[in-house]
C-alpha cells in the first residue's frame, strides 16, 4: 500500500550506511524479507528505490530501513532530516515464511544483506534464532544488536577486525550439525549465494535467500526485475518484486 | 452544461480518455490493490505473442534523466493463456480491454489478429514497434510499405474488431507511417512506443542493460511524443491515441490539444501506482470546473 510517511530519524550507523526510521501509522502485516519502494524527494530521480524493511515497531507505528549510500538516490536520501516526508509503498514481495513446526531458524547475513535480519525476531517472537553476520571489516558492521535477540550469534569479518576472521557461511556451516536448524534464511551478495549453492548442498534444512534486481515498479506490473528460477525441471523468469524476493537457494539460477 | 469526459475511438466508447499503456500495467490485477479498474477509460494489455516468450536477460531497466530504458523483450504467457486465464476476469472489470499483439512474421500477425479478433476483447492494438526483440515487429514498423502491408493483413484477419496500429518513433517521418497505417485500413493509431537508447556504466565500461540497448520512456520523451502526435493529427483522419511521458492531467490535456482523442499512461504507473486514476480524477475536475467537453479540445492547438 501507498503511505505518506514522516522521517523520525535518519542517521549514519556504519561506514556509508544509514538508518532511516519512518512513522507510518497503523502498520499492515509485515514479514521479514518484504521491502519498501521509496519515492525520492522532489524530482531527484524518476524511479523509486527498493530497500528491505529492516525492522518494524507495531506499537510505535514505525518501520526502519538500513541503506548504503551508493548513487544519486541514496545520496539524496541521506540528506533528509527528521520531520521530512517520504512517499513509500510497502510491504512488497513475499518475505520469509515459516510454519509452526519450524522453530529453530538460522539467519545468515553478508554485508548489507544483514539489513534483512532484524525484522525476524519482530515478526516471529516465538522462534529461536541462530545468527551469523559477516562483513568486510569492523567499519562495515551493522545489526550487531541482533545478538541480544538470538540464542546464538557470531560476527565474522574478512580481516578479523571484529569478531572472527573468515567467511560467515563457513562458520555457519561448521555449526550446522550442532545447531540443527529447521530452516535457514540468508541474505547477502550473489557470490555468497553461489558459494552456498555448493557448500550447503548437503544441508537438510531448506535454505531461503533474498534476491536483488533493478526494479521499475516493485509491485509486479512491468516485468523488468526478472530472475531465472528452476523448478520441476523447467527454468523460467520470475519477478523478484512479486514472486520473490525470497526464493529457495537451490531453485535460483545465479 | 457541456461537461463531457467520454470519447469514442473507432466506434468504441470510452467513459474517459485515459487508458493504461501496454507493458506498464501487466494484466491489471496488480493495480486493483490501489484502485478499481472500472475508473479507467481502458486498459491495453502487456504485449501478447502467439507462443509464450521468456523475454531478455536481466538487467532489463536503467534509470535515465527523467526517464527509463527497458529491455523486457515481450515476456508474456502467450495469447492462449491470456484468453483463458486473464481475459474472462478483465472482462468483468467494467473498462475497455485492448489486446496489444505482436509477431515476428506476417503469418504470426495474421494468426494472432485472428485469435484476438474472435475473442471478447474490445479492440486490438497492433504492436509493430517493439524495439527490444529482433522479431518484435519493429521490422514491420519502420518502412511505410511494410506498415501498410501488416496493417492490411491484420485488418483482414481480425474481423469486425477495431484495429489500432501502434507506431514507433524510431523512423524518418512518423506521419508517413501514420498514413500507411490509415491506407492499410487501421481504425486508429497510437503513438509513441519507446525510443531506442543506450545507458553506459562508465566504471565498468559496460552497458547497464544486458540487452545493450533498450526503449526510452517517461517524462523525457514527452516533447518528442507531443510533436509526433501533432504531426500525425495533421496527416491522418483516423483517431489518435497519444502517449509518451504522461504523468499528470495537464500532460494529458497537452496531448489532446495536440490532436489525441485519447491518451495512454505508461511509465507513470510504475512510479505512482495510482497515476492513471489520479489523471482521470484531475482531468474530470478540470473539465467540470471549466464546463468543457473533452472532444472540443482535440487538436485545438493555437498556432
Ligand atoms: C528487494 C531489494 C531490497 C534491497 N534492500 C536494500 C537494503 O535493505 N539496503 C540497501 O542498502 N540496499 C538495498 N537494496 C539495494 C538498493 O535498492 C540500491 O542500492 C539502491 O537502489 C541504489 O540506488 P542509488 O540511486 O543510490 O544508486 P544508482 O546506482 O544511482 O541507481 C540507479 C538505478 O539502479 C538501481 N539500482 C542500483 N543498484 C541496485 C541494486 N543493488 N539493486 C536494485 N537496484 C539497484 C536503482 O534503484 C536505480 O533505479 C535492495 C534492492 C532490492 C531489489
Ligand atoms: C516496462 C515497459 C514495457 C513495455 N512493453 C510494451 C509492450 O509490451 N507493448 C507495447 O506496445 N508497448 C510497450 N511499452 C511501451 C509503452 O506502452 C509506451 O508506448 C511507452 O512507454 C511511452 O509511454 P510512457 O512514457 O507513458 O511510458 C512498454 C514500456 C515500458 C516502460
Ligand atoms: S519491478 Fe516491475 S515487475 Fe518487478
Amino acid at each position: 500500500m501507498d503511505y505518506k510517511t514522516t522521517i523520525t530519524q535518519n542517521r549514519r550507523v556504519a561506514n556509508g550506511v544509514f538508518k532511516l526510521t519512518l512513522s507510518v501509522g497503523a502498520l499492515p502485516e509485515i514479514l521479514p524479507g518484504q521491502f519498501a519502494q521509496v519515492k525520492l524527494p522532489d524530482g531527484s530521480a524518476l524511479l523509486r528505490r527498493p530497500f528491505c524493511i529492516a525492522d518494524f515497531d507495531r506499537a510505535a507505528g514505525t518501520v526502519t530501513l538500513l541503506y548504503a549510500v551508493k548513487g544519486k538516490g541514496t545520496e539524496a536520501l541521506s540528506a533528509l532530516t527528521k520531520g521530512g516526508k517520504l512517499d513509500v509503498l510497502l510491504p512488497l514481495g513475499n518475505g520469509f515464511k515459516f510454519d509452526a513446526s519450524q522453530r529453530k531458524i538460522m539467519l545468515i547475513g553478508g554485508g548489507m544483506g544483514a539489513a534483512v535480519l532484524p525484522a525476524f525476531p519482530s515478526a516471529y517472537p516465538d522462534k529461536e534464532f541462530y545468527t551469523f553476520l559477516g562483513f568486510a571489516n569492523k567499519k562495515a558492521v551493522i545489526c550487531a544488536d541482533l545478538k541480544d535477540k538470538s540464542r546464538f550469534a557470531l560476527i565474522t569479518t574478512d580481516d578479523g577486525s571484529n569478531g572472527e576472521r573468515g567467511f560467515v557461511t563457513d562458520k555457519a556451516l561448521a555449526e550446522m550439525s550442532a545447531l540443527k536448524p529447521d530452516s535457514i534464511a540468508a541474505c547477502g551478495p550473489v557470490p555468497m549465494y553461489r558459494s552456498m549453492q555448493k557448500s550447503f548442498a548437503g544441508v537438510s534444512a531448506p535454505v531461503y535467500v533474498s534476491l536483488e534486481e533493478r526494479m521499475g515498479c516493485g509491485f509486479g506490473a512491468c516485468l523488468v526485475c526478472a530472475c531465472k528460477i528452476k523448478s520441476g525441471g523447467n527454468e523460467s523468469y520470475k519477478r523478484v518484486c512479486k514472486d520473490g524476493p525470497v526464493f529457495l537457494l537451490n531453485e535460483v539460477c545465479l | 452544461m457541456s461537461f463531457n469526459e467520454s470519447v469514442t475511438v473507432a466506434g468504441v466508447l470510452f467513459k474517459n480518455p485515459v487508458i493504461t499503456a501496454s507493458g506498464t500495467f501487466n494484466f491489471g490485477r496488480e493495480f486493483e490493490e490501489f484502485y478499481p479498474l472500472s475508473a479507467l477509460g481502458g486498459i491495453s494489455t502487456k504485449g501478447l505473442t502467439l507462443c509464450r516468450r521468456d523475454g531478455n536477460r536481466p538487467p532489463r531497466v536503467a534509470e535515465t534523466p527523467s526517464g527509463m530504458l527497458n529491455s523486457v523483450g515481450l515476456q508474456n504467457p502467450g495469447i492462449e493463456y491470456f484468453l483463458k486465464n486473464e481475459l474472462p476476469y478483465l472482462r468483468t472489470r467494467g473498462t475497455v480491454i485492448i489486446a496489444n499483439i505482436a509477431g515476428s512474421t506476417v503469418d504470426d500477425y495474421r494468426e494472432i489478429a485472428e485469435k484476438a479478433g474472435e475473442s471478447a476483447v474490445d479492440m486490438l492494438e497492433l504492436n509493430i514497434s517493439c524495439p527490444n526483440v529482433k522479431e518484435g515487429g519493429v521490422a514491420f514498423g519502420t518502412l511505410p510499405s511494410k506498415v501498410r502491408e501488416v496493417t492490411e493483413i491484420a485488418k483482414a484477419a481480425c474481423g469486425r474488431k477495431p484495429l489500432i496500429v501502434k507506431l514507433t518513433p524510431n523512423v524518418a517521418k512518423i506521419s508517413d507511417n501514420a498514413k500507411a497505417a490509415e491506407d492499410g485500413g487501421a481504425d486508429a493509431i497510437s503513438l509513441i512506443n519507446t525510443l531506442t537508447g543506450l545507458a553506459v556504466d562508465y566504471r565498468t565500461r559496460k552497458p547497464i542493460l544486458a540487452n545493450v540497448t533498450g526503449g526510452l520512456s517517461g517524462p523525457a520523451v514527452k516533447p518528442i511524443a507531443l510533436k509526433m502526435v501533432w504531426e500525425c493529427y495533421n496527416a491522418v483522419k483516423i483517431p489518435i491515441i497519444g502517449m509518451g511521458g504522461i504523468s499528470s492531467y495537464t500532460d494529458a490535456l497537452e496531448f489532446i490539444i495536440a490532436g489525441a482523442t485519447a491518451v495512454q499512461v505508461g511509465t507513470a504507473n510504475l512510479v505512482t501506482p495510482t497515476a492513471a486514476y489520479d489523471i482521470v480524477r484531475d482531468l474530470r475536475a478540470y473539465l467540470k470546473e471549466n464546463d468543457l467537453d473533452v472532444n472540443k479540445l482535440r487538436g485545438s492547438l493555437v498556432i
